[in-house]
């Protein structure tokens, strides 16, 4: 099919009402102001930790590290069916509940003296309890708040949110996680990375299309061609802190390998039984702040979350969901490739990214630019510097009244 | 001495990739594509390639469950093709390059891992 695409004009028009200026390189290195955007940002922002598909029956439970908090999150579907979240760590001296990341638990039990804790958090039991100066009530696990959109498991660190997860996410957003066809996931491929960078650092390279010819001059090669040479978006969004974009169809991608030939059309054979066709959110990135972004694609999905280590170090996982366990010899391959080429992309970018965070350490440069097309970024980062002013202001008030 | 057949009639050409191809998990598919020689790969590919189409539609005509063992050893061999592909036909000359990068991102899941 031959489209005339060469009126592609690049959305840049859609960016100016984020300003021109140069960004300070420092919040992509800078200790001090990491740990300015870790108090104002992760420990009090919903952030995605899961997928309800993780959690299937009661006494299902995943563990999670967040290293940032340093703290160690269960997440457990009740025998009530409710999805809660503690802290991961006895109430008696603070020993670790749970070693493995994932299983199946009829309480939590702690190795140290025994103490029996219920899916619900409570403390049922605790050998000779009587000599303790305290109530089983004062010892229930700490809890940690969990809220679910679109089958996506967030948590929030503050014991008291600001705002509820759909507050937070806002409508719009809300109505993309819930039409996605990752919102009927029942199993999931992963792949994780730990890199020397800023998550800011990390992150933006996944929200813009400048780099794809160069850095993915193979596996990107259908995202760009002369009507479009960086591969650039059709659309951006704006919604609160968060963001989206729709990529351009690439009409002509002559790129196609024999593998490919005998495999997309069965991830569309996968996509129209699953009732995933026609899908409104294709070719739809929906960037939740601060770390996830997730593209609504049903065959060449996936979802990607960034974590902050510290100033200059992050993890990052990758997700494919899927609906449905395979159920051919085909639809296994397919999945197989969808993984494989995934992961083939993303490898690409781990190298180039740590070179920018080696080029930012020294300090050398005070700002950073971001062009039209990276305007993403540039909203990623006034969103988050906004925050961490408020915060600074809200703890110079704290301050002065004291 | 004939060896014993390890793949279902019709596979003959691919007996000889079994033992170096034929794995369980995606992790061990993608680390023996990491660990092979661009002859491996390319001689593993020109064989299987032009068969692939043939084998999922022979497989497809067993539950995909409950594969037989020869059965089982061609699908495992077939999905090493997904990863050996993308060395052969995307990365060509690139291949040692993005080799190294890969085992930065270790796979942690995968739905096509035996139960």
């Amino acid at each position: 099919m031959n489209i005339d695409v060469a009126s592609y004009q690049p959305p840049a028009d859609q960016t100016a009402w984020l300003g021109t200026d140069p960004i300070p390189a420092k919040a992509y290195y800078d200790p001090d102001y990491y740990e300015l955007e870790r108090q104002a940002i992760f420990m009090r922002t919903w952030l995605t930790i899961g997928h309800v598909c993780e959690l299937l029956e009661p006494g299902s439970f995943i563990r999670r590290d967040l290293e940032f908090a340093k703290a160690s999150i269960l997440i457990v579907r009740g025998k009530d069916g409710v999805i809660r979240g503690f802290h991961n760590a006895c109430t008696h001296r603070g020993t670790q509940l749970e070693g493995r990341g994932e299983g199946k638990a009829n309480a939590f039990i702690c190795p140290y003296h025994r103490w029996n804790f219920g899916l619900d958090g409570a403390l049922r039991s605790a050998p000779d309890f009587e000599r303790f100066y305290t109530t089983k009530e004062n010892c229930a696990l700490k809890p940690v708040s969990v809220d679910v959109c679109g089958g996506m498991i967030f948590v929030n660190l503050d014991p008291e949110p600001a705002q509820s997860l759909h507050e937070f996410l806002g409508e719009y957003i809300v109505e993309r996680l819930e039409t996605i066809p990752a919102a009927k996931a029942t199993d999931f491929c992963e792949y994780t990375y730990e890199i020397d960078a800023n998550w800011k650092l990390t992150y933006d390279n996944f929200q813009e299309s400048y780099h794809l010819k160069f850095i993915h001059p193979r596996t990107g090669a259908a995202s760009y061609t002369p009507e479009n040479p960086f591969g650039y978006p059709e659309n951006y969004g704006f919604h609160g802190v968060h963001r989206s974009q729709q990529f351009w169809p690439n009409y002509n991608p002559d790129v196609t390998t024999p593998v490919q030939q005998t495999v997309f059309p069965m991830l569309a054979g996968y996509a129209t039984e699953k009732g995933l066709m026609p899908d409104p959110t294709n070719r739809e990135y929906y960037a939740v702040f601060p770390g996830f972004f997730i593209f609504g694609s049903p065959t060449q999905h996936f979802s990607h979350v960034v974590y902050p280590i510290s100033a200059t170090r992050s993890r990052g996982v990758i997700r494919l969901y899927w609906v449905g366990d395979w159920e051919t010899a085909s639809d296994r391959f397919a999945r197989e490739y969808c993984l494989a080429i995934a992961r083939e992309v993303h490898v690409e970018d781990v190298n180039v990214i740590k070179a920018g965070q080696r080029g930012l350490n020294s300090g050398a440069l005070e700002h950073i630019h971001f062009q039209a097309l990276e305007g993403l970024c540039r909203h990623l980062y006034l969103v988050s510097n906004g925050i961490v002013e408020a915060y600074k202001a809200e703890q110079e008030a704290a301050g002065e009244a004291q | 001495m004939t060896e014993p057949v390890q793949l279902p009639e019709g596979f003959a050409t691919l007996e000889p990739f079994v033992a170096r191809w034929s794995l369980r998990t995606s992790a061990e598919r993608d680390r023996a594509r990491g660990d092979s020689t661009e002859e491996e790969r390319e001689a593993f590919y020109a064989a299987a390639q032009p068969l692939l189409e043939a084998a999922l539609s022979y497989l497809d005509g067993f539950p995909a469950r409950q594969l037989g063992e020869k059965e089982q050893r061609l699908m495992d061999l077939v999905l090493s093709l997904a990863h050996v592909s993308l060395a052969v036909e995307v990365q060509k000359e690139m291949e040692e390059q993005h080799a190294r990068q890969r085992n930065d991102m270790p796979i942690t899941r995968s739905v096509t891992d035996p139960a």
